[in-house]
Formats: structure tokens, sequence, C-alpha cells
């Protein structure tokens, strides 16, 4: 084999990288349209165009008869440049990175004996890819599972499909672990053996990156864990309302035990009635005097709000004159009964009977209560001049209710 | 003990004191010494303090329960089972509205405008309202749904699961009561063996 093929066979290989990258470019939009649907729609791509696509292994076709479908690599690659959490996977499949590592390390062992050095340089470029390739591989994982956790799985609405989502990503974590663990260093170690290079790549470096994805993984697997709780109780909370509404709906009528007539009553039902804390400005303590005046001087001037005043002038009546002038001479004609049981000398006078006897015509009932009230209304020095008799009965022998049909007023004379 | 003179206030006017409510007085209530302090305080009282499951709200408890108590907490609890539907459709209604992963919990924000916006979209959801706001429970006389809310609104303020941070301002912030009524629910549902599951088997045995 001469030097110079692999190196034409370098040029080629990236021209033709060239070409096929840019068969993305141009049908990107059929490509993100079979990204988003189930099928590649094939409106507006040529046959040729179609063949040349399949040729890329960006499309194929799963079955003669069915449609064209994009090629999982590139669907996820789609994934990943858009960090749709719903399609991205997490594979870092890392038993066999670990085998092509051990057969890399051969070849650059053999072309390093053989003195082959562009071969010894390719062989170790490729290396350094894999060794990119598993760490990349990894550090999309664990972004990946960040976003989802950050996002509280905020790309699906259903609490059930969050709380799978959730399992799925611990799952994946599991794995990534597994796959960290199949690294062993001492085999590394000696499969390096004594050479600089290599040891620097494949232990050194790679045991750095992979003790940092380690941690992040552990602290990413926590974070689940904790978000996965609280799903759960969410969604227990949810169910748990859901049974009780659908419970109560059926049986309308239900009604629990009274669990306050337990002898041991349960700590939930124990509420105790409310007290309110009442207090008052304490004129008996001089102390407080100062803070108390102090306190009077900021109490805001003239409280006027508006709904209060309005109230208060609702429930008065405005005082009517008419009405005025009426009761003025009500109490004057009730005077003159007063006037007349004085000149009566120590003679009981019924008030009905000075009413009828009289030419006044105020109603029986108002009378009545005018001198009833006159007589309660007289300073207590002359009240004790009159002697007040009500003539009652009892309005019904169950209750103490008792009806004024009269009241007999006479002067008290000393005895 | 004057420094904790509010505090022993609200709770003995019978509020739910939980983080939401009143954060410094909640932190204060962590404090084993400050709640024995309180406790001694409340012994002439006949008052203790008392906690939830999770313990996330304080609220005052007898300490010794005599017949007087007995007939107070049988109608308490009779209040609160006869507000329990009403409650619990509008915690559903809440997060079916505003289409939310749980139940509505301590330190959710609501806003009576979310809810006319979304109810204003949706028949079912404006039917629901109508129904639930003219529930004895929420007792609201109108047909208008912003009056109706604002109703339901006040309701659950007065009945301390709700906390309005600006009188002037129209927005919630729900409280560490709802976690007391949720811990009743289930405790009715033990208690009385109802066929009620908030869990199911599959999940539980991923749980393990």
């Amino acid at each position: 084999m001469s030097s110079g093929d692999p190196h034409a066979l370098e040029s080629r290989l990236i021209s033709l990288g060239i070409d096929r990258l840019g068969l993305l470019g141009r049908h990107a939009e059929t490509l993100m349209a079979g990204y988003a649907r189930d099928e590649v729609p094939l409106e507006g791509l040529s046959t040729q165009a179609l063949n040349r696509l399949l040729g890329a292994r960006i499309l194929w076709r799963p079955d003669e008869q069915g449609g064209v479908k994009l090629a999982p690599k590139v669907r996820e690659l789609i994934a990943e440049m858009l960090a749709d959490e719903t399609r991205r996977h997490v594979n870092a499949d890392v038993a066999e990175t670990l085998e092509l590592m051990r057969s890399l390390v051969q070849s650059y062992r053999e072309a390093r004996d053989a003195g082959e050095y562009w071969r010894q340089e390719q062989q170790l470029l490729r290396l350094r890819q894999e060794v990119d390739d598993l760490n990349g591989r990894f550090a999309d994982a664990i972004d990946s599972l960040w976003r989802r956790l950050n996002s509280d799985f905020g790309f699906v609405s259903r609490l059930g499909d969050k709380i799978r989502e959730n399992e799925r990503a611990q799952k994946q974590i599991v794995r990534l672990l597994d796959g960290l663990e199949l690294i062993k260093f001492d085999e590394l170690i000696e499969l390096v053996g004594s050479d600089g290079a290599l040891r620097k790549l494949l232990v050194s470096g790679l045991q750095q990156q992979l003790t940092h994805h380690y941690t992040s993984l552990r602290e990413v697997q926590r974070r689940l864990i904790e978000l996965m709780a609280r799903f759960r109780q969410q969604q227990s909370r949810s169910r748990l309302v859901a049974g009780m509404v659908g419970f109560l709906r059926e049986h309308p009528g239900f009604v629990p035990g009274n669990y306050a007539r337990r002898s041991e009553v349960p700590e939930l039902i124990n509420r105790a009635a409310p007290i309110r804390p009442a207090g008052a400005v304490a004129l008996d303590h001089d102390a407080d005097a100062r803070l108390i005046t102090e306190l009077l001087h900021c109490l805001p001037r003239s409280v006027s709000r508006p709904e209060p005043v309005t109230a208060a002038g609702a429930a008065e009546w405005p005082e009517d004159t008419r009405v005025a002038a009426r009761r003025q001479a009500l109490k004057e004609d009730v005077e003159g009964f007063y006037l007349a049981v004085v000149d009566q000398d120590g003679e009981g006078v019924s008030a009905l009977e000075y009413l009828q006897g009289s030419d006044l015509d105020w109603d029986e009932e108002l009378w009545l209560f005018q001198v009833i009230a006159e007589y309660q209304a007289l300073p207590r020095s002359e009240q004790r001049a009159f002697r007040l008799h009500r003539v009652e009965t009892e309005a019904s022998p169950f209750n103490h209710l008792r009806l004024i049909h009269d009241v007999h007023l006479r002067l008290a004379l000393p005895a | 003990m004057i420094e904790q003179g509010p505090l022993l206030e609200r709770l003995l006017a019978g509020e739910f004191l939980c983080a939401v409510s009143d954060e410094t007085a909640f932190r204060h209530l962590q404090d084993e010494t400050v709640r024995e302090q309180i406790d001694a305080y409340l012994r002439p009282l006949n008052r203790r303090l008392a906690t939830n499951t999770d313990g996330n709200v304080y609220f005052l408890a007898w300490l010794r329960i005599d017949e007087a108590a007995r007939e107070q907490l049988s109608r308490q609890l009779s209040d609160t089972v006869g507000s329990l539907l009403p409650m619990l459709e509008w915690l559903q209604l809440v997060q079916e509205t505003l289409g939310r992963d749980g139940l509505a919990a301590p330190g959710d924000v609501l806003k009576p405008a979310d809810f006319s916006s979304r109810c204003e979209d949706h028949q079912g959801l404006r039917d629901r309202l109508d129904r639930l706001a003219s529930d004895p429970f929420f007792g609201s006389q109108s047909d208008q749904l912003d009056a109706q809310l604002k109703q339901v609104f006040k309701r659950l303020k007065e009945h301390g699961y709700l906390l309005q941070p600006h009188a002037d301002r129209q927005y919630y912030v729900v409280t560490g009561k709802i976690d007391y009524l949720i811990d009743l629910v289930r405790f009715i549902r033990d208690e009385e063996h109802l066929p009620i599951k908030d869990q199911s088997s599959s999940s539980q045995q991923s749980l393990l």
C-alpha cells in the first residue's frame, strides 16, 4: 500500500461528505416535514433526489410498499440539534467503544513498531476522536437529562406522562452509570503501557472527564428522584380528591362517624374554638397616661367615611315639623292630665277615663304610653310624689307577657 | 413571651399558621422551645398547639376535652364535612381551569382574572363554576361570572384557604390550610374505609 492512497481516500471522503451534507441543506424542508410526521412527503422530490437521499442513507424505506422515512441517525441528529427532549436519545454504548479503542491501540502499536509514523498519527487521531465521542455522548446525555429536569418535563402536558418520562430518564441514568462501570482504569493502564501520548489520552484525561460525568449523573439522579416524589405526591392528592368527589356525589347522604365523640379524639379533628382577645385603655394606670394622651392626639380626626354617613342618614327619620307639633300637643295634654291628678288631691284617676271625659281624641294606646313615659321621665324626687298603678292582665298562662289596660295615677300624700 | 403576642393572638383567634400565612411566625414555631413556651402559656386556657400530618400548619387544639369541647368539635366537624364537596370540587376546577399538573398547593398564586378569561372561552368550565358558586358554601346570588368569582374568592379567604397579600390587588396565595383539608379527606377515607385509591398499583411497585 503506497502512502499516497490514504491521502487520496481521505480527500475523496471529504468531498463526498460535503456533497452529502449539502443534501441535508438542500432538502431541509422535506426532511423536517419527515421529522415532524411519520413519513417523508415525496411531493416536490424528484426521483433522482430521492435516490441520492436514499444512497446517502439520510432516508430509508423500511419495506418496499411502505413510505420513505428519516434514517434513525438523521432523526437523532435533528433531535440533538433542536434539543428536542421528546425524541432525543441517550446512548452511550461504552462496550463497543472500548472494543474499538482496544483495537486502535493495537494498530497504533503495530504502526509505531513498524516505524510508520503517518499511520501511527492516523491511529492516534482516531483514538482521540473515539475518546471525544465517548465524552460527547456522556455530556450530551447529561445535558439532555438536565434539560428535562429543569423544565419539570414540561414537554409533556399530563402528569402521568411526566411520571413515565421521569422513570425513563432514571433508567437511562442507570444504563449510563453501568456504562461508566465498564471502563476499568487498571485495564487501560495496562493497555497503554509506557507510551506517554496514550497515557495522557486514555488514562489521565479520560479519568478526569469520566469522574466529572459520574458526579453529574449522580446529582441529576438525585434530583430526578426528588422530582418524582413530588409528582407522585401531586398525583396521589389529585386522585384522592377525585375519588372523594366521586364518592360524595354518589352518596349525597354520607355522614362520617362523629370522631369528636370518641374517647380518643383524633388529632386532626381537635381544633379549639376561637377566642377573640379584647383590650381597652386602662385609665387606672397613671404611668400610661402620657402614652394614652399621645395616642389620643394621634387619632385620625373626623373619620368621615362615606358609607357610615349615608347609612346613618337613612336610619334617622327627617324631623317633620307636623309630627313634632303633634308630639308636643300630646305631651302638653298628658301634662294637663298630671295637673288634674294633682288637683284631685290623693284621689286615683284613671288615665282612660280622663281621656274619655275630656274632648281629646288621642288613640288610647298612644295616650297610655305617653302617660307612662311621662312618669318615667320625671326626676326621681317628683316621681315619688305620684303613685302609678297599672291595671294589667297576663296575656297567657304560659308566659309572662302582661297587657296593660289602663293606668291609675294618684298623688302620694305623706302618711 | 411578649414577642410571641401577635402569633398567639392569631392562633387564639382560630387561624391556621403556615409558611405562607406568616413566614416569621411559622419559623418561630419550628423551634421546640418556642412551642413549649406557647403550650405553657396556653395551658390555663385549656389549649395547646397542634399540627397536621406533615407539620406544615399549626393551630390550637383543646388540651382537655370536656363535654362543651366535644359539642363544639362535633358542630365544627359537621360544618367541615358539609363544605367538603364544594371545596374539593373547587380544587378540581382550579386544576382543570389553569391546566395544572396537580391540585393547588400552598404558595400557589391564583388570579380571578385567569379564571374569568379561561371560563369565557370554555362553556363547560363556565357551567361548573356557575353551579359551584351558587352552592350554599360559596353562596353567590349572581349569574355574572365576575361577581361569582369575587364571591368564591371572598369565601375562600374568609375560611383561611386563600390569602390576599394586597387588599386592592386581585391575586391570592393558597395557604397551608389546603394541606389540612387534604389530610382530613385522607383521614375520613381511612376511617370509613371508603373505596378510594390515591395510588395506582403499578406506580407503587416502581417506587420500591
